[in-house]
């Protein structure tokens, strides 16, 4: 209990150093503008933005790209209430209750309940983050490469399982990105791999390259082929204040998200979206106001709010612990820390005190911070709200063109992009999720040391993954997770909830 | 893709059948699913492709794999796991595939291709203009004074970020007639 204490006052001291402060602000602000800005979310801005943290420290780039993340969060409720249309994945539910209180004119007291809610949330899961951390971190090292492997594909495979649509293309994108992960020159060996004897691929494909493509730039061509219907209906606000009934019906809905949020966010492929469509679902069967759902009921703005935030805060756990990205925002964190020199993992706590801590005492100082920045600047953000999309893709287009060619001074880097801008369209008509690619492309070459090294230490005996106890339940655990998807019971319950929440 | 509008509709084949007795005969839809269909052979391809590339790589043993082992496992796996979306794509449909935003993808990838061929030659001010002026034919609101005022904000936001505060080496005026 003592060392937390030290820690977290490592924590604060890092966090609340005068450049970390900065851009824990800044990174609050960008998250809540393009999570207020329908058509562009926190993975294509992180992308976006990576090239700008390569001359930061890496705690202080990490602690902007978290603020994005988090920022995201409370800004997507914004719209979702205001505009009958979410501004981030996360709160498509938000939309269903909260703008039918806007209607009634209980605007201000949605989006009131929607930042109280989501920095309570924020609150706790950070607190959970803090105190999981470096027990999660101990049991970490004791793990060998075969366990490694096991605990990563277990990763993939539920990444897999709880993306949105098909298991089965989930999967294929999963092995796909680790199949372009593994470009390049070849760790041990020193071949080249996959290269076509181009120079630039020798390093492997650029990340930044297959994000901003995938994310960024595929994005821009499917929101531009939309034709673009937002017009603000609700432009008064209203009155902030809950009255005290509303209170008193939002406090349980608020926990139960919080709850679930923070436990669904630590699952890989979980994360702020499945966690708001979680809370919702619970919310609709258990919450003692249920038959007042579809008329505006707090419950459906309070629980998915805080459930999000609280899972934005929590994927950070097998982040900062395992070096495993539960969510394609974390792989860009991992690839934001890999291109930093840092390599994720266990060892990181350790090696990296000020990172650790200091991330975690910013996301408390940055929950703050957008409390700040959401309730009383509502009105700046509502004016955001009229730029239109045709303003805002030239912005994006630009930023990831300078961004990429940045990175490498190289104009290969630009045509790359330009590729996976391509395949990311094609992907999206073919409903084929590119959030597990990322993912995949993560893990690949992780995965393949990590087998290497078990399979020559076992002398090629494939038995060391089901004979290590810690190796054959992640395993189990996996096959279990596969199993249960073919049910069709549980597969046609998981189709109902996507489908409902969109 | 090749598909457009209206029919656009995935084949659906009725076979039917006649059960034993004749009396009436039901109708079995079987239903493509053309985008499954079509991310299978997108799968498949990969696949394919990168085993065939693997075969200059040597596999080694599995105690000591050599650089071509783990491609092996990847894409084998993917060859695999494309077969089954293939298979699936037969029963769960049907799903038609969407039309293509031909316009806004080829203006959209062309002005950002237009901006790596110029850069190192035109610098970064005269790229920015070309390339926005190209993406803003992508949207048929834009008007001529909108897209100038949208481009002399954002060269001199991207001169504030990129040259002013992060200072990349980057040409910002053009070189070519330069000494």
């Amino acid at each position: 209990m003592e060392t937390l204490f030290t820690n977290l006052a490592l924590g604060f001291s890092v966090a609340f150093s005068f450049e970390n402060l900065i851009f824990a602000l800044l990174g609050a602000f960008i998250g809540t503008a393009i999570g207020v800005l329908p058509g562009i979310g926190p993975v294509a801005t992180i992308s976006l933005l990576l090239p700008i943290t390569f001359g930061m420290s890496p705690t202080t780039a990490i602690i902007m790209l978290a603020g994005i993340y988090y920022g995201a969060q409370y800004g997507g409720s914004t719209t979702a209430i205001l505009l009958n249309l979410p501004g981030e994945v996360s709160s498509v539910v938000t939309v269903i209750e909260g703008y039918k209180m806007a209607r009634n004119g209980r605007a201000g007291a949605a989006l009131c309940t929607a930042a109280l809610g989501s920095f309570f949330a924020g609150s706790v899961a950070t607190v959970v983050v803090a105190a999981s951390g470096p027990l999660l971190t101990s049991v970490a090292l004791s793990f060998g490469p075969a366990d490694y492997f096991s605990l990563m594909f277990l990763g993939l495979i539920i990444s897999a399982v709880l993306a949105q649509g098909s298991i089965v293309k989930g999967i294929g994108m999963v092995v796909l990105g680790v199949g372009l992960g593994l470009v390049g020159t070849d760790v041990q060996t020193g071949q080249q791999r996959f290269t076509f004897g181009v120079p630039e691929l020798s390093d492997g494909v650029g990340f930044v390259a297959i994000a901003m493509g995938m994310f960024g730039i595929a994005e821009i061509i499917l929101n531009l082929e939309r034709p673009e219907s937002r017009n603000v209906l609700t432009n008064k606000v209203g009155s902030l204040y809950l009255t005290r009934e509303e209170f008193r019906r939002a406090v349980p809905s608020v926990l139960r998200g919080t709850v679930l949020g923070t436990v669904l966010g630590i699952l890989p492929g979980g994360g702020a979206s499945l966690s708001a469509f979680g809370s919702y679902m619970v919310e609709r069967k258990v919450s003692k106001n249920r038959h007042l759902f579809g008329t505006g009921a707090i419950e459906g703005v309070a629980g998915p709010e805080a459930a999000n935030n609280a899972a934005a805060q929590s994927s950070f756990i097998p982040l900062l612990t395992l070096g495993i990205p539960a969510n394609a925002v974390m792989a860009l964190m991992v690839g934001a820390l890999i291109i930093q020199g840092i390599q994720p993992g266990p060892r990181m706590v350790e090696a990296q005190p000020d990172l650790f801590w200091g991330l975690i005492c910013s996301m408390w100082v940055g929950n703050l911070m957008l409390l700040v920045i959401n309730l009383p600047m509502i009105g700046m953000w509502v004016k955001l709200l009229e730029v239109p999309y045709r303003h805002l893709y030239p912005a994006i287009m630009v930023f990831c063109a300078i961004g990429i060619y940045s990175i490498n001074n190289n104009v290969f880097d630009v045509y790359l992009m330009v590729l996976f801008g391509l395949f990311g369209y094609l992907c999206s008509k073919l409903k084929l999720e590119g959030a597990p690619l990322l993912i995949g492309f993560v893990l690949g070459p992780m995965m393949e040391e990590h087998l290497r090294r078990a399979m020559l230490l076992s002398r090629g005996d494939v038995m060391v993954f089901i004979e290590r106890p810690i190796s054959a339940s992640m395993l189990a655990i996996a096959a279990i997770a596969l199993l249960a998807m073919l049910l069709p019971g549980l597969r046609s319950g998981k189709e109902k909830a996507m489908a409902e929440g969109g | 893709m090749r598909r457009r509008g209206p029919r656009a509709a995935a084949p659906v084949w009725i076979i039917k059948t006649c059960p034993r007795g004749g009396a009436g005969s039901n109708e079995v839809r079987m239903k493509i699913n053309a985008k499954d269909l079509a991310a299978g052979l997108v799968l498949l391809a990969f696949a394919v492709a990168g085993l065939w590339l693997n075969l200059d790589h040597t596999l080694g043993t599995a105690r000591r794999m050599g650089p071509g082992y783990m491609p092996m496992l990847a894409f084998g796996l993917l060859l695999f796991i494309s077969l089954i979306v293939l298979g699936m794509a037969l029963f769960n449909g049907p799903d038609p595939l969407e039309r293509w935003a031909w316009r806004e993808l080829f203006l959209i990838l062309a002005a950002i291709c237009v901006f790596g061929l110029i850069l190192e030659k035109a610098g970064l001010i005269v790229s920015l203009v070309v390339t926005i002026a190209i993406s803003s034919f992508a949207d048929r609101t834009h008007r001529p004074l909108g897209v100038l005022g949208l481009a002399a904000f954002l060269v001199a936001l991207c001169w504030l970020v990129f040259i002013y505060w992060l200072d990349i080496r980057i040409p910002v005026w053009p070189t070519y007639f330069g000494p």
